[in-house]
């Protein structure tokens, strides 16, 4: 009886912990788990690219999740949440230009499913009553700055990020 | 296209006739030059431009000049041509008439423009009613979100996210720099007319069929650069900073052969590679901004 109970409570203990947010995710770059969703907590365990994590519940820019035996808080961004391991790598792109560009049943299948396509967008004529629409709601910058006080908020000092190095080649639109 | 060769022999014209043979006049017919060969593959009607030409005693303006030398365009223009390709988009999907959802995205996406440096545009917002999930920008500051995408969104910051995201392609005018590299664009001369609701001929000419600009997308390089400019933007404005990546999240976990991703997925990254990339830069950086998210004010569309 005894033997039982202890699995069982296990069971019930995982039940409970389990979140609202419970899903499957990929760990996208070699991080650290923490104790708190803070770098400046205790890292509990070091987690490699491609492992595949639980994700418990977020905060700000950490996300709890479970990885094996370790359950910590990792950076949002060091994660994917979602089936589909590491995801793209590009791959994700070729597959859809071939599909749109060299399968022309399968634009035809799409489009009979949802409003907008490469075809959509070709034939679309110029609607000059909904664009006197958008024009009309345009706000002004003293509007822009009423409703942001009114939310409480308030701009921040915060310094533009700095361009991957590794990754970044000559982009060809700036050869002009 | 034919167009562009017009004006451009005009200059060429222009330009041997005028008693300037200094440094400055080389320099400049090497600029015309330049934007000569590049549409080549229009040259086949040589005869048109020919005559063309001498028959238009044109004044060249400094615009016309400014173009053919350096590729670069007014705000006005930039407004022109963002206008068309807005016009066009809204004849494909037109938008959700809902006077508060209009007026919201309009006072977020201005509040977060007004972080993004750029004061010589009028920004413009508005939901596209379709289920498709995507959200578009055009030069001149024209930018929209697809009722499928907003209905995904659960604050204020995450469509502040989305709307910074593209801001950022119109403050560093990634679509002006695909148009200008495919030669699709040239100077744009007068304006047919002015009447606010007119297509404006003159760009249509230059920007190819309807808003299929739109469809093309962008190199995966100017998604990167838009996410962590965009995110950026989004912080300046008092935002909590994980809004974009939370969509990002979002849509990364939504199955891959979902339809109403197939656009965006055939125009940008793959979210898991876009959160990578963006993860990158970030790092430990936005540790110290504590921003809003505001669920409370955010406005729900059914």
């Amino acid at each position: 009886m005894k033997a039982f109970l202890v699995p069982a409570c296990a069971l019930v203990l995982c039940v409970a912990a389990a979140p609202a947010l419970a899903a499957s995710g990929t760990v996208l770059r070699n991080d650290k788990l923490y104790s708190q969703p803070s770098a400046t907590s205790k890292a509990t365990a070091s987690v490699n690219r491609g492992t595949s994590v639980n994700i418990l519940a977020r905060q700000g820019g950490w996300l709890r999740v479970s990885a094996g035996r370790s359950t910590g808080w990792i950076r949002l961004l060091s994660v994917r949440a979602g089936a589909g391991g590491l995801g793209g790598a590009g791959l994700g792109d070729v597959v859809g230009a071939a599909t749109t560009r060299s399968n022309p049943s399968r634009v035809v299948a799409v489009a009979g499913l949802r409003g907008l396509n490469d075809e959509d967008l070709k034939q679309a004529k110029f609607n000059g009553d909904e664009l006197a629409r958008l024009n009309a709601w345009q706000a002004t910058p003293a509007q822009a700055r009423s409703f942001a006080s009114q939310g409480g908020l308030k701009t921040a000092n915060v310094a533009a990020l700095p361009a991957p190095q590794p990754e970044q080649k000559a982009s060809p639109w700036e050869a002009n | 296209m034919k167009l562009k060769s017009m004006v451009l022999a005009v200059s060429l014209v222009s330009f041997s006739g005028a008693a300037m043979a200094f440094d400055l006049g080389k320099m400049l017919q090497e600029g015309i030059n330049q934007e000569l060969n590049k549409g080549k593959q229009t040259q086949s009607e040589p005869d048109a431009s020919q005559n063309a030409a001498p028959a238009t005693k044109q004044k060249i303006d400094g615009r016309q000049l400014g173009f053919a030398l350096f590729g670069s365009y007014s705000p006005e223009e930039e407004t022109r041509i963002g206008r068309q390709i807005a016009g066009n988009l809204l004849g494909a999907v037109p938008l959700v008439h809902d006077d508060k959802l209009e007026r919201y995205v309009n006072l977020v996406g201005n509040w977060v423009a007004l972080q993004s440096g750029r004061k010589d545009i009028t920004w413009h917002f508005g939901v596209l009613d379709t289920g498709d999930i995507n959200a578009f920008a055009a030069p001149g500051g024209y930018i929209f979100v697809t009722k499928g995408l907003y209905q995904r969104l659960n604050n204020e910051a995450e469509l502040a996210g989305v709307l910074a995201h593209e801001i950022a392609h119109v403050t560093l005018k990634h679509h002006l720099k695909v148009l200008k590299q495919s030669s699709l664009i040239g100077a744009l001369g007068q304006a047919a007319s002015n009447k606010a609701k007119d297509s404006d001929q003159v760009v249509q000419n230059l920007i190819g069929n309807g808003a299929e600009i739109m469809a093309r997308g962008l190199d995966k390089n100017a998604e990167f650069e838009a996410d962590r400019v965009g995110i950026v933007f989004a912080a300046r404005a008092g935002y909590d900073p994980w809004g974009l990546p939370e969509v990002l999240q979002d849509l990364a976990g939504l199955p891959a052969k979902d339809s109403r991703t197939s656009l965006l997925y055939k125009t940008h990254p793959h979210p898991a590679d876009r959160l990578a990339a963006l993860g990158e830069a970030v790092g430990g950086r936005l540790d110290a901004v504590h921003g809003k998210d505001i669920p409370g004010r955010f406005y729900r569309l059914k």
